[in-house]
Parts: structure tokens; sequence; C-alpha cells
């Protein structure tokens, strides 16, 4: 009993203060928005988290809710249901996986709560909005930049090792497949390993790549499918003395990560899969206002190289 | 060793029957596993341009050596916590909790949240070791001349020497903490750092009156997020450059000695010695035998078995977190998800060694054996370019077979076979 009324007096209160927040803010109209991210321990997620925050920033009358569900299906629904009791005014969310976070997305509209699915897609059309990037993208264009150092069309010589991400997410191959595809039909380049997955991890990258080297005496390239990985390559290659005679190529371009070691000449090029964080927003409050959004916005990616590197560092105050 | 635990129960009555050289080749089957392995490595290796064997190449051999050390070294202390019938599930979390100390202690200065909790928990933990150790010796020489027990003087005398160590100590540490930790620091502060969880893991078991699994399961879900919280929301991962944000020095933790010899496999190995003689040359040892062996008949018998236990899970977690040590030494990088999985490749390699899940039996050289088995039988598939997805499959089928050929009884498959045959 007492438990209960101290409960109730807490949340009272909590309500009067915010009520008067909201009345002292006094905007024009003034927005909760809840952001379900899927969990914050991996470095891309971090950067996404940063960009969604650096852009509510910019938006005085937005109030930004941001729940981590710890790479949990089940936490990342409840996070969810948890914002359409709140009646946030939308739902960013990022999810997991498709199937177990579908019925959530579609509670969420049915509950006239604009839903905005960022990354990762869920199976219904109950949402406003989908926001990401597109890996195949990438591959395509990290397919092409490979190729062109390789000698380009037509007359490209190497010996190229592939580390995988994880064997059991479409990401991997939509950054494999396009890569592959560049080099058809080249007669001088091979591809060393079969499907050699380093989990997206740095260690495991390094491991693969230092057992590689011992058994090929010949590697020209690495592809690390993403920043890490080919780090790890970078400096298992480094280690055996190597690392001069061959050229690493990541996926990401997260600023702390990819783009520095590119900056420091470590990796050749990265490419960027840009976080669908502040894009996501800014739609979302294009559709509060009353505006029309597409129904897809598939952000592209961008190459980082020598060239650009140290000002992408500069531009996020790591210079 | 632990293949001579293993047999040596049996009882003596048919030593005639089986041959003598059976009898040796069942002592010592698990290091004839490892034996085919090996064998089997050479045989499939690819070749050099020159025509060298890769596989057994010096340069293979000391890499295999090198990736294993940080599992190795937390299956040490796994395998002693398993000698007491306990388990430890938060050796990964305690690991990763040892990399992120570690990489943040070596890349920033101040007053940060790793500081803070690692200096006065090595304070704390070498205080005690001098503390024990000071009435150790007082107690030693007291028994030599008038068998007595430590008074109170002696105590507050060993007090008093702990107390003034550990100042010293922590005033070392807060001296470096101005600018940022080096090598020799960061490996006094952070396997105290693991003691301190270890040991609150065996003093929950021993007061609380729990199960390790739960225990342990507990704090391996705690460490984790308490590493998160060090590490703080905004970093997942702290890279450690040698020579740009951390000291060129600690490159040393990750070199080649004599051109070939890698220190964290170097490292590995003279933790395995150290725990090696500590377990068959000292009481300890025997003690921790026998609380597996039966716990209430060790009570009985007049061991400490609460302070044993609560040594033994402090020991694990030191020893897991040095492994963060070398892990940051050799990736780079210190992160909170870095041991996932680990405490189960830890207790594979301590079961593949012999080492009863039950308790009261094993070896720590068997362990050594289970570790290699697992570092070469990765290293073979990656040789032969085996896909990721495959390996797994076959790292499955090998763990069966080694526990198979490591416990499986075949005494009823031979009398079985040779009464089949006798019928002809």
């Amino acid at each position: 009993m007492e438990r209960r009324t101290f409960g109730k007096t807490v949340l009272a209160v909590s309500l009067l203060t915010s009520s008067a927040l909201t009345a002292t803010a006094a905007f024009a109209e003034d927005y909760v928005i809840g952001f379900s991210q899927v969990t914050t321990v991996e470095p891309w997620r971090v950067q996404f988290n940063k960009d969604l925050r650096a852009e509510a920033e910019l938006h005085e009358n937005v109030e930004l809710l941001i729940s981590d569900a710890n790479d949990r299906t089940e936490k990342q629904v409840a996070d969810v249901e948890n914002f359409i009791r709140q009646e946030v005014d939308a739902i960013l969310i990022s999810p997991k996986e498709s199937a177990g976070l579908t019925g959530v997305v579609e509670q969420a509209t049915d509950a006239g709560i604009p839903v905005f699915v960022l990354d990762r897609n869920v199976d219904t059309d109950k949402f406003v909005q989908w926001v990401g990037g597109d890996n195949s993208l990438i591959g395509v264009a990290a397919g092409e930049y490979a190729l062109e150092l390789l000698g380009g069309k037509g007359n490209a010589q190497g010996n190229i090792v592939e580390i995988f991400g994880g064997l059991g997410v479409q990401a991997t191959f939509e950054r494999s497949d396009p890569f592959h595809a560049a080099f058809e039909g080249e007669e001088g380049v091979t591809f060393l390993l079969d499907r050699q997955s380093g989990d997206w991890k740095q260690d495991q990258a390094y491991d693969i790549m230092s057992t590689a080297l011992r058994n090929y005496e010949d590697i020209d390239m690495v592809y690390g499918h993403n920043d890490p990985m080919a780090y790890g390559a970078y400096l298992a290659a480094k280690d055996a003395g190597r690392a001069d005679d061959i050229i690493f190529i990541g996926v990401d371009g997260l600023p702390d990560e990819g783009v520095t070691w590119v900056a420091n000449g470590e990796l050749a090029a990265t490419f960027l899969y840009p976080t669908p964080g502040a894009e996501g927003l800014r739609q979302a409050l294009k559709h509060l206002a009353g505006e029309e959004v597409p129904r897809e916005v598939v952000m592209g990616t961008e190459a980082i190289t020598p060239e650009n590197a140290e000002d992408i560092l500069v531009r996020n105050g790591l210079r | 060793m632990s293949a001579t635990d293993a047999t040596s129960r049996e009882p003596a009555s048919k030593s005639s029957r089986p041959g003598i050289a059976l009898r040796v080749l069942a002592r010592t089957k698990l290091y004839w596993g490892l034996i085919v392995l090996l064998a089997f490595g050479a045989l499939t290796s690819p070749l050099t341009s020159k025509g060298n064997n890769i596989f057994l190449s010096i340069g293979n051999l000391t890499d295999v050596l090198r990736q294993v050390s940080v599992t190795g070294i937390v299956a040490v202390g796994m395998t002693m916590v398993i000698f007491i019938a306990g388990i430890d599930l938060s050796v990964g979390s305690l690991m990763a909790l040892g990399t992120v100390i570690c990489a943040m202690l070596l890349t920033q200065s101040g007053w940060t949240a790793a500081s803070t909790f690692a200096v006065p928990a090595t304070g704390f933990v070498i205080g005690f070791c001098i503390f024990a150790l000071v009435l150790f010796i007082l107690k030693n020489r007291a028994r030599s001349t008038t068998r007595d027990k430590p008074d109170t003087q002696s105590k507050w005398l060993a007090g008093g020497i702990a107390a003034a160590v550990a100042g010293v100590l922590m005033i070392w540490l807060a001296s470096q903490i101005g600018a940022k930790f080096g090598v020799l620091a960061v490996l006094v502060a952070v396997p105290c750092v693991g003691a301190v969880m270890g040991a609150m893991n065996g003093a929950i078991i021993v007061y609380g009156r729990l199960q390790p699994f739960i225990v342990t399961l507990a704090m391996m879900v705690g460490a984790l997020g308490l590493a998160r919280v060090i590490a703080g929301q905004d970093t997942a991962v702290h890279p450690v450059y040698t020579g740009s944000n951390a000291t060129e020095t600690f490159e040393v933790l990750r070199m080649l000695l004599w051109g070939f010899l890698p220190v964290p496999g170097v490292i590995f190995l003279v933790v395995l010695l150290i725990f090696f003689m500590l377990t068959r040359l000292t009481t300890f040892g025997s003690y921790l035998l026998a609380i597996g062996g039966n716990e209430e008949a060790a009570r009985l018998a007049g061991i400490d078995v609460g302070r044993i236990k609560i040594t033994t899970y402090s020991i694990a977690g030191a020893l897991s977190a040095l492994a963060g040590v070398l892990y940051v030494a050799q990736f780079r990088q210190g992160k909170p998800d870095a041991g996932i999985g680990l405490e189960l490749d830890a207790i594979a390699a301590v079961v593949i060694g012999g080492t009863s899940l039950m308790g009261g039996r094993g070896a720590i050289m068997g362990t050594l054996v289970g570790v290699l088995i697992f570092g070469f039988l990765s290293n073979i598939l990656q040789l032969n370019n085996i896909d990721s997805n495959t390996q797994l499959i076959l790292k499955g089928i090998i763990i069966v077979a080694a526990v198979l050929l490591q416990e499986g009884r075949f005494d009823g498959t031979f009398a079985w076979l040779k009464y089949k045959l006798s019928r002809q």
C-alpha cells in the first residue's frame, strides 16, 4: 500500500514538473520522440546515437528519449511498447530483426503513432518510412575502387583476401557479392580464402590474417567487411613485416575508427556506411509538421581516402 | 598427468591382463590425441613455394601458442576452480573488464572511472597478500620454535607491514595517474581488479552458501555491465595505439623474443608452470583436490574450506584480468564485449584436458593439452581454408571425440569384442 502511494506521488510530481517544463518552454509545438536502439556497444551504433542526439540538439522543440535493447528482441519489443504507453509523438526504431519486431511496429501504428524504421527493415507496410544505407552500393563502390588499384578493368592483377562479417547476416553478402562481381572475367585476380568469417571483430580478423600470411606468400589486397576487421588484418601483416606490400580496404567509415586509420595511412580506403540517425529525425519532424515524406530514403556511400580523411576528422573535432 | 589420474583408480587386480604396452597407451591417450592431431596437421598442411611445410614452420607453431594464450591463462584459473568442484562463468566478463580498465589506464590520464576503481583495488589486494604472507612467515617461525598460534601481536605487526607496503604501492600508482600508466603498473593493477571481483564470487559462494553456477552467472552479467559503465556510454571500444596515445613500452607485451617466441605465449607458459607447481607441490594443491573430492571430509580433516575457495576464485579472477591485459596487447583495443563465450572455451579446454567437472580429479598440464588441441584444430582448419560454418561443426565433433577418448570407458567395448571374437 505504502509503496503504491509512494509510486503515485512520484508519478504525479514528475508529471507536474514535466508539464511545468513544457509550459515554460512555450514553443509552438513540442515533440517527444522515442528512439528504440537495438544495442549501444557496437561503435557504429554509438555513432548512430551520437548523430541522432546532435540532430536533436539543433531542434529546441524536440525531446528525445533513447532506449537500448541490449541486443535482445524481447527487450526491444518492451521498449517500443513503453513508448506507446507514454504516447510519444513519433517512434524511431532500429530493429534487431524483422520478424520479431513487426508486431510491435504495427501496434504502434494502430495506436496512431507514426513509426520510422531505421537501418534494418520490418515485414509490414504499417509504418511511415524506412531510412537506411545500402550495403550493395558499398560493395559496388569498394569493388570499383579495388579494381582500379589492382590495375583497372581487363588487366587487374593480384591476390585478394576477403574477411567476411557474419555468415548469417544479409549485409555480409550485400557487401561481398557486388565486390566479386566487379572482378568478373579478371583472369589475373584470385580470391584466396573461402568465406572466412571474422564475425566483424578485430581480434578474429587478426588471427585469420596471421594464418593467411603463413599460407600465402603473395597477398596484394585485403577487403574487410568492416573497418575493425581490415585494421586487425593490417596489424597482423604489420607484425609479420608485410603491411607495406598489401592494400587494406574497409567499410563503415566511422570517424574514430576507419577514417582515423585511413588518415594514418594504415588503411587505403574505407566506404562510409552512413548512420540513419540524423536523417531519420529530420524526416520524422517533416512528417509531424505535415509535410509529405517519401516511403523510403536510401542513403548513399562515400569513398574515404587519404585525400578527404583529414577533412572528415577535422569536421568531427578529432584533429 | 591427468590421464594417469584417470586410470589410476582402476583396480590393479587385472594388471597383467591388458599388457603393459596397452596400459601405457591408455594412460597417455590424451597426448596421443594431440600427436595424432599434429600429424594430421602436418600431413594436410599446404606447402610454401620452396616446399616447406607451413604447419610445422616455427612461425606457425608460435602463432598458435600466441593465439591460445588468452584462453589458456583463463583456462588455468578455471582448472583450479573445477578442481574444487566449482565453476566460474564470470571469467569472460572479467577478462573484458580487464581489457577496458587496461586500455583506459594506458590511454587516459587523471582520475578516470578505471583508475578510481583500479588503484584502491590494487592497494587492497596487495595489502591483503602481504598481510597473509607476513602472518604465514611468523607462524612458521613460531612453529619451528614453540609451536604456538600467531598471537595478536604478530597480527598487528603483519597488519602494519601490509598497510605500509599497500600505502607505498598506492602512492606509486597514484603518482602514475597524472601521466598514463606504464606496463608494470598495468600488469600489477589490472589483475588486482580481477582478484577483487573473483574474491567477491568466492565470498558470496562461501558465506551465502550458494551454488557457484548461479553466483558466477550473476557476476558474469554484473561485470559486463560494470565494464560498459566504466568504458562510458558513448564508447564501445577503447583503441590503444602504442606510441601515440599510449606508452611505447607496452609493445613489450606483444613482441617476439629472439624473433620467434611471442611474449603472450611465454606469459601463458610461465603462468601454467607456476600453477602446475602450486597444485602439485604445495599443500594448497592437495587441499584443492581434497575439497573437490569430498568437501565435508576435507572440512572435518581441518582444512579451512571457505578460505581455500575464496582464494581459488580470486586467482581465477586475477588470471582472467591478466588475460585481458594480453588481449589489449595483442589486439590494441579494450572493449566490454571482448570475452563473450570465453568461459565456454575455457571449460571445454579444461574438460578435454581430463579434469572432471565433478571435481577432485584432474591436472593443470591436461589443460595445456586441451587448450593446444583447440588452438591447433583452428589453425589446421584455417590453413586448409575450411569455411567458417563448417569449422564450427568440425570443432563440435572434435570436442566430443576428445572427451570420449579421455573419459570414455572402453573396457566394456573391449570385453564385448573379445566375447564376439571368442564365439567365432
